[in-house]
């Protein structure tokens, strides 16, 4: 399997090191390792059509801030210059546009490759166009670490529970907001929980996407396209944020024995984002910057995952679980995959 | 359905069985029994008993039994099931606006109860106030969050809801 990694930041290095960690596997399993043939960051890139080490990638990145010794301008030319079977697009989210990552994974699947992603904003504005694009060129189309991080959701609802009808499920999608209502439970007000979150670097400086709910927004999204098998795109998403609650709410709610938690929810009538109490004790509400959802079934009833949403290995993990997942089908049919 | 009836029968060993063993008899699931030995009239002693039944016709069924096995039944009513939620509202706003938002929303929804409490007042303008209702069906409460959420988004208030 011959990788090309578009995105080289906080989940590409992590996606590296789990291949460092994962190389004994992937020689057990399947009788060779996986070969990184291309990475790409923002302005550089380098490619071998023999392997790259992960090792030299990853100190590289560290000693320089660039993954490459080549600059580029075009990440399409970089693409059709390299050989590889995979792309794994782990660019920068760009919720307005879809961003590089957007042509970067059209392009992919236009070519016949097989694609993973985390990234959020191709898959909230262009889901069907994707899905569609990868069916049509006969392609592996997984985007597990795109919500909830090494929360499996998307692979669960889609494969583990593919005989159920599902009937809603709502989750903590953005551990961000999580963290912030969380600390405002132990009575800080929303700034400073706020100010704890980004001096964690778990809030950007520009924090905007998390806490007006856009973040969560997206991962509703990608739920409602993938397992609900809607076509709804970002604008279809009712959203309120967090940034209107306050410590008196918080207050109130505790003295009824709730909290405040920043919910998701996908139902056959519903696509929300919105604060939401919820009673103390109850699966939804978990502390921390945890990730954690409901899915609701017909035959094995509420079915609950949590997990950390976000982590440079943890989200690495949902890329190697897609990754097996492919590598397992190609195996199976002995070459070229089956679409979704 | 779910029906609650007081029943009166004779305070005998085996008469509390012997009343309750027709609700299985038509296919019915007992859910409470209240045996009330305080309560004794005639010679007869009160049951208090809620059970699940499919229809009126095993209900009838079910009343010529007991009428047959000398059990009185003194009432018999349906008993509702209701659902509660709460409602959170923050924002720029008196307790006369929540009132008059409720008497509105009376109008489109049954309210079996409701109660409003609010957060003490502090120095800011806003203020915050738990709306707890517990309405006669899940449609009336799809009405009622339907009803709150445009009232609240007309009038800048954040609006909170419970699961």
């Amino acid at each position: 399997m011959r990788v090309l990694i578009s995105g080289f930041g906080t989940v590409g290095q992590g996606f590296a090191e789990v291949m460092i960690l994962r190389k004994d596997f992937f020689i057990e399993r399947y009788g060779k390792e996986i070969s990184i043939v291309c990475v790409m960051d923002s302005s550089t890139y380098v490619s071998n059509e023999s392997g790259l080490s992960p090792n030299e990638l990853l100190e590289r990145k560290k000693t320089t801030g660039k993954v490459g010794t080549e600059t580029y301008q075009d990440s399409l030319k970089v693409m059709d210059s390299v050989d590889y079977d995979l792309l794994i697009e782990v660019s920068p989210t760009d919720i307005k546009t879809g961003g590089v990552g957007l042509k970067n994974i059209r392009h992919a699947l236009e070519s016949g490759k097989d694609v993973i992603t985390v990234n959020k904003g191709p898959l909230a504005l262009k889901f069907c166009e994707l899905v569609s694009l990868a069916k049509k060129n006969n392609c592996k189309f997984r985007f597990e670490g795109s919500v909830g991080g090494a929360m499996p959701i998307i692979n669960l609802c889609r494969e583990s529970l593919v005989g159920e009808n599902i009937s809603s499920m709502r989750g903590i999608l953005n551990g961000t907001c999580n963290f912030i209502l969380s600390k405002m439970d132990n009575g800080q007000s929303f700034e400073q929980a706020l100010k704890e979150a980004q001096q964690m670097g778990y809030a950007e400086t520009d924090p905007t996407n998390d806490i007006e709910g856009y973040d969560a927004a997206c991962k509703v999204v990608i739920l409602a396209n993938s397992v609900f098998r809607k076509s709804v795109t970002f604008s279809d998403v009712n959203i309120t944020g967090i940034s209107s609650v306050t410590s008196e709410a918080i207050a109130l709610a505790a003295s009824h024995n709730m909290v405040i938690r920043l919910i998701g929810e996908v139902s056959d009538d519903k696509l929300e984002v919105a604060p939401r109490l919820i009673p103390k004790g109850h699966p939804l509400s978990i502390t921390g910057t945890l990730n954690a959802a409901q899915v609701v079934t017909d035959l094995a009833g509420p079915i609950t995952v949590s997990g950390r949403g976000a982590g440079r290995i943890e989200t690495a993990s949902a890329i190697l679980s897609d990754l097996v997942s492919i590598m397992d089908d190609r195996k199976e049919r002995g070459g070229k995959c089956r679409n979704q | 359905m779910m029906v609650n009836a007081q029943l009166y029968v004779k305070d005998l060993p085996g008469h509390l069985v012997e009343s309750l063993e027709p609700i299985s008899l038509v296919n019915g699931n007992i859910v409470g029994v209240v045996h009330d030995r305080e309560q004794i009239v005639n010679q007869r002693i009160s049951i208090d008993v809620t059970f699940e039944i499919k229809g009126t016709s095993e209900l009838e069924q079910l009343k010529a039994i007991w009428k047959s096995k000398d059990v009185l039944i003194a009432k018999m009513g349906s008993v509702y099931k209701t659902y509660t939620m709460e409602y959170m509202l923050v924002g720029k706003f008196t307790a006369s606006f929540v009132e008059s938002l409720i008497d509105e929303a009376s109008v489109i929804v049954s309210f079996e109860s409701i109660d409003v409490n609010y957060s003490s007042r502090n120095a800011s303008s806003t203020r915050t106030a738990m709306i707890s209702a517990e309405v006669m069906s899940e449609n009336d409460l799809k009405k009622l969050d339907l009803f709150l959420m445009d009232a609240c988004k007309k009038s800048g208030i954040v609006y909170i809801r419970g699961l």
